[in-house]
Order: structure tokens, then C-alpha cells, then sequence
């Protein structure tokens, strides 16, 4: 063999060794210790009997799944119909609505928590506005407003997915359709639904996975209605010394059903999917006013939900604060420059993890982009299944197993910020390998043979040729990738310690203390420093964020 | 540069893509590689420029065994079907890409990138980008780039397959000019045969990892040693003829086929009891109505008559059930025939060639 070959070799190793030592071998140690006896160190079953038979368990399962399937069910309703109207009708403003409608998937969902309770919560503004007239509002605690936070987070998973297989169907299908003598409403039920379906299920399948998987709007806002994610936490870090085949054991099954959820979505749903080249786009239609006005005002009110709560963060990171009680009206800075000037080590520390863990993700999802794609071959393939375990584990499980693996032994990363780092590193190099890889498969391999060929070794004619035009699709996943590791939680929630708190923890525990006044302060840097680096994306790279997620 | 190769193998998987092929490109020569998709011509021309190692055999470049070298220090210049221009590089640069690898100085660079710009009818356009040419310019610019590097053996991946077909005669005809006045050892690979005539010394003809027939374009189309070789040049009309007698003073071997007596020529006598034989369209003509000779005259019966402007194409019925297709130059010479006519045709005894299956 060439030595052409061997530079590629090395990487591929060193790619499967990381994988090894970070996730494999993590996952391995909670499995095998969810089946020890907490009390005996013996093996045994008794962790998943316990989460089997006693109620207290049980519950949460239910919890966890019926939150999800009613998130999931909600978001098809809303989703579905954005999609529709968006996609074949002219609105006013329409390309603005499109837009602002994929932002709830970048807001932090826990800062959505936050701004339900700042409106809902027992001292709400809306609460306390009705009480003054005499009307009790319904308690936004509990599942009713976790399955509101989702449904208003998760529903752009559902527009974004359908809106792209919509925009897919080739107008002369539908016109075929009609000249074969099928009715408009025969042709939207036997064509242009059959269609689409896929996508809805794929979208579907997405907002039930984020909606299980998810720990801090569970945590602020069910208070005693615990799910999967946040009973593995409380198992893991309880008071009493934890137990970790208990936390092993409930993320264990909490792996099963992210698992399920993204096999039928590989195996199944990207089977069903269409693809067609598209030649000539649907036509986009003016319906009456009196519908154009319905459908627009259906739109604005979605997003008006889904926006307007982090418009009271805003508001409340500049407003008078004495504990939980906010004096709506009163204007002051002290919340802002208390967060920035005299505690400014969370806002460093975010920062600087997910940059660090941003570059880190560059690089190794180019390499895997680049061996998947251009190296076909079985170890390869191996490596792209593999890929799918950053995707199933969730945020917390992946904590756990971490912390667990590494608080002894050789290697010890507990307590230290290195271990956030590849956290976050982990959860999020899917984005980097998915635009990466989508883009590595568009440039035709004979560029870079091409370079080869006139002299430049390979791995220099790669960097030479193909990252320079792989370099907008780069920063795209780069950017989404550094402002989603800014807003998580999950994982940090285990990890951090002391001098090592980022944003997500200080908002996380001034919301737990009731001091609304610094959490929003810190929520409003967050959504501050995730919206702007979108804001640049969009607007040089066109639509090269929406792909991405 | 001569390029040899001495039985190379490779195969993917269970498919043997090269089976034992050897050939010897001569210095300066324009080499064809040319078969149906998936002969194996592609894969060859990988494992010269070493993106591609054979499972066993050698290749060489004089009397030096490439085998080990990587392909960047093969000093091959490529020209990919799609062109493979950088497309973040405009054409200067895109040309300059192999002189800078090579660390040529800068001046050197320069007069270098413009003289073979100059060469390839490019010097205005040196400040485009790759989407900003038409199809017929980037192929330019991907030979440039080849040919700029001064490369030991110049490498062309079907160049032209991308080109509308106007464009392929004339960018075919400019390559030539351009091979020739460099001198380079060129090794083509086309699946176009009127391509691989018009344009090369000589010719290999490929199928399913064999090579079929090496030599010059007249040869292979007037001498195909085998079917193969035949129906890929050409349009055929193959027989397979009883041998009846063989007259070794004159070279002449008479046959029958269904019934009626077919002459040609033939070195010797043939081993078997029949032959097949070949017939291109253009070798036959229609017989005039004197009748000169009643040697190899027939008829058959007009099924399609197709006229083209500079010839009519038939395809004729005769010997009960056998197709023939005729080809007629001048078409003012003769009436044209329609559908279901009967037409006169006849052959030289000297035309008929005999080949294997």
C-alpha cells in the first residue's frame, strides 16, 4: 500500500480512539454499573426491577413519554399548517415569519421556562393582572407547561422539515394529477399528502426525541412532575451519596427509547423519503383576503407565543428587581452590570468552553466527514454508525457517564473544565459532520485527485482544495454549533463545578432561587450572544443555517 | 516518456476490472484506451496515474518501475472528465496550482501560465473563474493545467464526454495540434470509437478487462479480430458463411450462405467448416442495372430507408431473413429506394473480412 494511504490511517485511528475513550467506554461503565446492587456491589437486576414495579418510577416513564407524545402531537398541529400556509400561499411578510419561526429551535428552552413562569408562575406578571380582576389562571407548573414550552420550541423542527419536502414536489405532479381528472382535493389527499408524509413523521420523530431528552424546562417548571431526564439527574447527585446503578439504570432506559426513536428515523422514515429534482417549483398562490388574513394572523400569533417570552427576559434583565419580585415598569441596569461587571466569570467561562469545544468539533467533524464520505470502506462505515451515539445519548446520560467514568482511576477529568469541554464537544459534533459531510459529497472527488495529480500530497491538497470550499458550509455548522453549546445545560448541570459555572448554571439557579432579576440578566447575554453570531450567519451565508439543524 | 505496463490485475471485489492486461505506449505516441462503460479503460488509466494499485503487475515509465511512487510525484498530467477545475481558484491560478507545488519561481510562473494560455487560446481569460467559463473553455483550462507542469505522460479521462457534439470534433482536432506540437506521450480513454479514430496513433480496444485488439484506427476497422472489436467500430453485417472451396493461388475462398454463393479473399484456408465474416455498411454498393458482374450480387427487399443529405441508410431484407445495412454515398448516383422496394447490391470479392467470435 501507498503511503498516500497511511496519513488517513492514522487519523481514522486516532478518531476511534477519542470514540473509545469518550463515549464508548463511558456508556460501557453506566451500563455495567446499572447492574450492580447499590447496597450489595453484587450484580444484579434489582435497579430495573425497582424501575419496573415501584410506582414512583413508573410515573416517571409515564411522564416522560405522555410530555413528549403530547409535545409531539401539538407541534405536528402547529407545524403542519405553518408549513402549508408558508410554502403555498402568499402572506405579508412572509419571508420575515419564516425566518423568525426558526429561532425558537436556538433559543434556549430553559430560558423559555424561565420567561413562562416570569408571565404564569405564582408571581407572574399575567397572574398577578388577572388576580387584581378577579380571575385565577390556570397553574403553568407541572406538565401542562413543560408540554407548552416544548410545543412552542420544537414546532419550527416540524415547519422546517415539511416546508423543505413541499417545496420538493415538482409542479407537473400536481398538474398531472389534475390533467388525469383528479379534483384539487383529491390531488392534496392522494399526491401532495403522500408526499409530505414522510417528512411529517421525520419531524415528528425529532420534536418527541428533543422532547424526552430534554432536562431544564422539566426541572424549572414541573417541580414535582419528574421525568426520565431529571429523576437520572436527582439519582445521580442526590444528597444521600447518589446512586448510580439507579441513575445507570434510568439512562439506560432512557437510551432505549432515544435509540428506537432514531433507528425508525434512519431506517425507516429516510427509506419512505422521496427525492426528486425538482425542476419547477409549486406555484404559490393568493388566496381571499379574507383566508390570507386568517392564515396570516394564525402565523403571527404562533409567534408571537413562541417569541414573546424572551422579549420579557429582555425586559426583565432591565427592570427593578427585589428578589422574586419584579417592579414591571421601573427601569434599572443594576441586574445587567451586576452580571458583567462584578460576576463576570460565568460569561467568560461559556464563552471559552464552547470555543474551545467548537474548534475541537471542526476539526474532527472534518475528518469524519472526509473518511465516511471519501473512504468508503467497512471501518468507515462503522464510524458513520457510531456517529449516531452523540445523536441517542442524551445530554444528562452522557453527564452521568462521564462523571461516573472519570472521577478515578488513570485518567481522572472530573473537577476539571477539560471535561466540559468534551461534553459538549460530544453532544454537538453531529451539526459539524452534518454540514460538513453534506457539502464534502457535493465537490466531485476529482478535484482533489486533481491536485494530487499535480503534485500536492493528500492530506496538503485537501486542505488546500477542498476545506477552502467547504469553508462557508464550515462556518455555518461552527456557529450553530458554538451557540447551541452555549445554551446547554444538561450536561453542564452535572459536570461544572465551582469556578468552572457558565450562564446556563447561574440562570439555571437564580430561576431554582426565585432571583428573576439576575437570571434574566444572564438570559439576556445568552440570547444576546446567540442571536447575533445568527444574525451574521444569516446574513452572509444566506440560508446556510436552516439546512444545518 | 514510454509507458509500459506488464501484466496488470485488478480486481474490485469479485470483478476483475484489468485482467492481465500488457501494452507498450511508445514515446510521443497519442495512445486511445477505448470500450464500453466499464471495460476496465478508466481503471487503467488510474493505475498510471497511480490513483488506482494494481493488485499485481508493473508499470513503467521508460525503464523506471512506478509501482511505489504516489501519485503526486508521478509527474503525470491529468485531464478529468468533469475537468476538475478548483473552484475557488480563477484560471491563472488554476493553472499556476501545479508550478507553485513544484516551487517555481514567480517570473517562471508567470511566463509559463501565459505561454500555455496562449497555447490553449485562453490569454484573455486569465482572471475567470471556473463558473465563469463555458463548458469548451474549462476543458481548456484542465488541459493547460495538465500541460503546464511539462508532465512525463499527459492522461485524458473521456475530456470531451461533457462537450455538445459540435464542440467535441473541434476541441478534439485542437488536442491533437496541441499533442503533436508538444510531442507528449498522450494515453486517451474514450467509449466514443469515431472519437478515438479520428484523433489517435493507435488504438486498445477494451472489453470486461481484456484487451480485444491493439493497433492503428485503419486497422481496427478494416481488419476487427473479433466481433467484439467489429460491432464496437462500426456499424456490421456479420455472416457465418459455409466454406466450400479455397484456392490458394489466388487467395480466394468460396462459401455459401443459404444457398448462394459468396467469393473473397483470404490469406489461407480457413480450419473449420464455416467462417464468419464481416461487411461494413459502406463496403457494399448498389448494382447498377447492366449487371457487370454476377459475382457477390444479391438482392433483398427495402425495410427502412433513411435519408441523411451526404447518404441514404437501408436496411434491407435479403437471404430470407438476414438484415443488412447499406450505406449510400452521393444519393443523386441512384434513385432512392422506398419501403419494400427490391434492391440490387453487390461487394468486392477483396471486401468481405473474416473474423473470429
Amino acid at each position: 500500500m501507498h503511503k498516500y494511504f497511511t496519513v488517513w490511517t492514522l487519523i481514522l485511528v486516532s478518531i476511534f480512539v477519542i470514540l473509545f475513550l469518550f463515549v464508548l467506554y463511558p456508556m460501557f461503565s453506566i451500563f455495567y454499573a446499572s447492574f450492580l446492587s447499590p447496597e450489595t456491589g453484587q450484580s444484579s437486576l434489582e435497579s430495573y426491577r425497582k424501575i419496573f414495579s415501584l410506582p414512583f418510577y413508573l410515573r416517571c416513564l409515564r411522564n416522560s413519554l405522555w410530555v413528549s407524545a403530547l409535545a409531539t402531537a401539538i407541534s405536528l398541529i402547529i407545524g403542519v399548517p405553518f408549513a402549508f400556509f408558508t410554502s403555498r400561499f402568499h402572506l405579508p411578510g412572509k419571508s420575515l415569519i419564516k425566518t423568525l419561526a426558526t429561532l425558537p429551535l436556538i433559543l434556549p428552552t430553559f430560558i423559555g421556562a424561565e420567561a413562562w413562569i416570569l408571565l404564569l408562575g405564582r408571581n407572574g406578571w399575567f397572574t398577578n393582572l388577572f388576580k387584581q380582576i378577579g380571575i385565577g389562571l390556570p397553574s403553568i407548573y407541572g406538565w401542562q407547561g413543560i408540554v407548552l414550552v416544548f410545543s412552542l420550541h420544537f414546532f419550527p423542527f416540524v415547519f422546517l422539515m415539511v416546508s423543505a419536502s413541499i417545496n420538493a414536489i415538482d409542479k407537473s405532479l400536481e398538474e398531472s394529477a389534475q390533467n388525469l381528472g383528479a379534483h384539487p382535493r383529491q390531488v392534496f389527499t392522494t399526491v401532495t399528502l403522500p408526499i409530505v408524509t414522510p417528512s411529517i413523521v421525520a419531524g415528528a420523530l425529532v420534536v418527541f426525541y428533543m422532547s424526552i431528552e430534554n432536562f431544564g424546562v422539566p426541572q424549572l417548571i414541573g417541580e414535582d412532575y419528574r421525568v426520565l431526564a431529571v429523576q437520572a439527574y436527582n439519582e445521580f447527585i442526590s444528597e444521600m451519596g447518589g446512586n448510580p446503578s439507579m441513575a445507570g439504570a434510568l439512562s439506560m432506559v432512557l437510551i432505549i427509547i432515544t435509540l428506537l426513536v432514531t433507528l425508525i428515523q434512519k431506517y425507516w422514515v429516510e427509506r419512505k423519503s422521496y427525492s426528486m429534482s425538482s425542476l419547477r417549483p409549486p406555484e404559490v398562490r393568493k388566496a381571499k383576503p379574507f383566508f390570507t388574513f386568517c392564515m396570516w394572523f394564525f402565523c403571527i400569533f404562533i409567534l408571537f407565543l413562541a417569541l414573546f417570552p424572551f422579549l420579557v427576559v429582555l425586559i426583565s434583565s432591565v427592570t427593578k428587581t427585589q428578589g422574586p419580585v419584579m417592579y414591571f415598569g421601573e427601569f434599572s441596569l443594576k441586574n445587567l452590570t451586576q452580571a458583567i461587571r462584578i460576576a463576570p466569570r460565568p460569561i467568560f467561562n461559556s464563552f471559552f468552553l464552547s470555543t474551545v469545544a467548537t474548534l475541537i468539533g471542526i476539526v474532527f467533524g472534518l475528518a469524519v466527514s472526509y473518511l465516511v464520505v471519501r473512504k468508503k470502506g467497512a471501518v468507515t462505515y462503522l464510524l458513520d454508525l457510531l456517529m449516531i451515539l452523540p445523536l441517542i445519548i442524551a445530554g444528562t446520560v452522557l453527564g452521568i457517564a462521564l462523571a461516573a467514568t472519570y472521577n478515578k482511576g488513570r485518567i481522572v477529568l472530573t473537577g476539571t473544565w477539560m471535561i466540559l469541554v468534551l461534553a459538549y464537544f460530544i453532544r454537538k459534533v453531529p451539526f459539524s459532520i452534518k454540514t460538513t459531510s453534506s457539502i464534502l459529497q457535493q465537490i466531485d472527488a476529482s478535484v482533489e485527485e486533481a491536485s494530487i495529480n499535480l503534485g500536492v500530497p493528500p492530506v496538503r491538497s485537501f486542505l488546500k482544495v477542498v476545506v477552502p470550499v467547504m469553508l462557508p458550509g464550515i462556518a455555518a455548522g461552527a456557529i450553530i454549533m458554538w451557540v447551541t453549546t452555549l445554551a446547554e445545560l444538561s450536561s453542564t448541570i452535572i459536570l461544572y463545578y465551582g469556578p468552572w459555572s457558565t450562564m446556563t448554571i447561574q440562570i439555571f439557579q437564580y430561576v431554582g432561587s426565585g432571583d428573576f432579576g439576575p437570571a434574566s440578566a444572564y438570559g439576556t447575554i445568552l440570547i444576546l450572544s446567540v442571536l447575533i453570531p445568527l444574525f451574521f450567519l444569516h446574513r452572509f451565508l444566506g440560508k446556510g443555517m436552516t439546512p444545518t439543524l | 516518456m514510454q509507458v509500459r505496463l506488464n501484466d496488470i490485475t485488478k480486481a474490485f471485489g469479485s470483478l476483475k476490472a484489468l485482467d492481465r492486461v500488457s501494452l507498450q505506449i511508445e514515446r510521443g505516441e497519442f495512445f486511445t484506451l477505448l470500450g464500453p462503460s466499464g471495460c476496465g479503460k478508466t481503471t487503467l488509466l488510474r493505475v498510471i496515474a497511480g490513483f488506482a494499485s494494481p493488485d499485481s503487475g508493473n508499470v513503467f515509465f521508460g525503464d523506471q518501475l512506478i509501482n511505489h511512487i504516489p501519485p503526486y510525484k508521478r509527474e503525470t498530467g491529468m485531464v478529468f472528465q468533469n475537468y476538475a477545475l478548483f473552484p475557488q481558484l480563477n484560471v491563472f491560478d488554476n493553472v499556476a496550482y501545479g508550478l507553485r507545488a513544484r516551487r517555481v519561481e514567480r517570473e517562471k510562473i508567470r511566463s509559463r501560465v501565459h505561454q500555455i494560455l496562449e497555447k490553449v487560446q485562453l490569454e484573455n481569460l486569465a482572471q475567470r473563474y471556473p463558473n465563469q467559463l463555458s463548458g469548451g473553455q474549462q476543458q481548456r483550462v484542465a488541459l493547460a493545467r495538465a500541460l503546464v507542469i511539462e508532465p512525463r505522460v499527459l492522461l485524458m479521462d473521456e475530456p470531451l464526454s461533457n462537450l455538445d457534439a459540435r464542440l467535441r470534433v473541434t476541441m478534439r482536432q485542437e488536442i491533437r495540434k496541441i499533442q503533436k506540437d508538444l510531442g507528449i506521450t498522450t494515453i486517451y480513454v474514450t467509449h466514443d470509437q469515431e472519437e478515438a479514430m479520428a484523433i489517435s496513433d493507435r488504438i486498445a480496444i477494451f472489453n470486461l478487462g481484456h484487451i480485444q485488439q491493439v493497433g492503428m484506427p485503419s486497422d481496427i476497422y478494416f481488419r476487427p479480430q473479433n466481433r467484439f472489436v467489429a460491432e464496437f467500430t462500426g456499424t456490421s453485417n456479420i455472416m457465418e458463411v459455409e466454406v466450400v472451396a479455397y484456392d490458394p493461388h489466388n487467395s480466394i475462398l468460396t462459401s455459401r450462405f443459404k444457398g448462394h454463393q459468396i467469393l473473397l479473399r483470404s490469406a489461407s484456408k480457413p480450419t473449420g467448416k464455416t467462417v464468419m465474416i464481416l461487411l461494413r455498411p459502406e463496403w457494399i454498393k448498389i448494382a447498377r442495372d447492366e449487371k457487370e458482374s454476377l459475382t457477390n450480387l444479391f438482392s433483398g427487399q427495402v425495410v427502412s430507408s433513411t435519408f441523411m443529405g451526404f447518404m441514404v441508410k437501408y436496411q434491407v431484407k435479403a437471404f430470407e431473413d438476414q438484415m443488412f445495412a447499406l450505406e449510400v454515398q452521393d444519393p443523386q448516383e441512384h434513385e432512392i429506394k422506398k419501403e419494400r422496394e427490391t434492391l440490387y447490391f453487390q461487394f468486392n470479392i477483396d471486401r468481405p473480412v473474416v473474423i473470429t467470435s
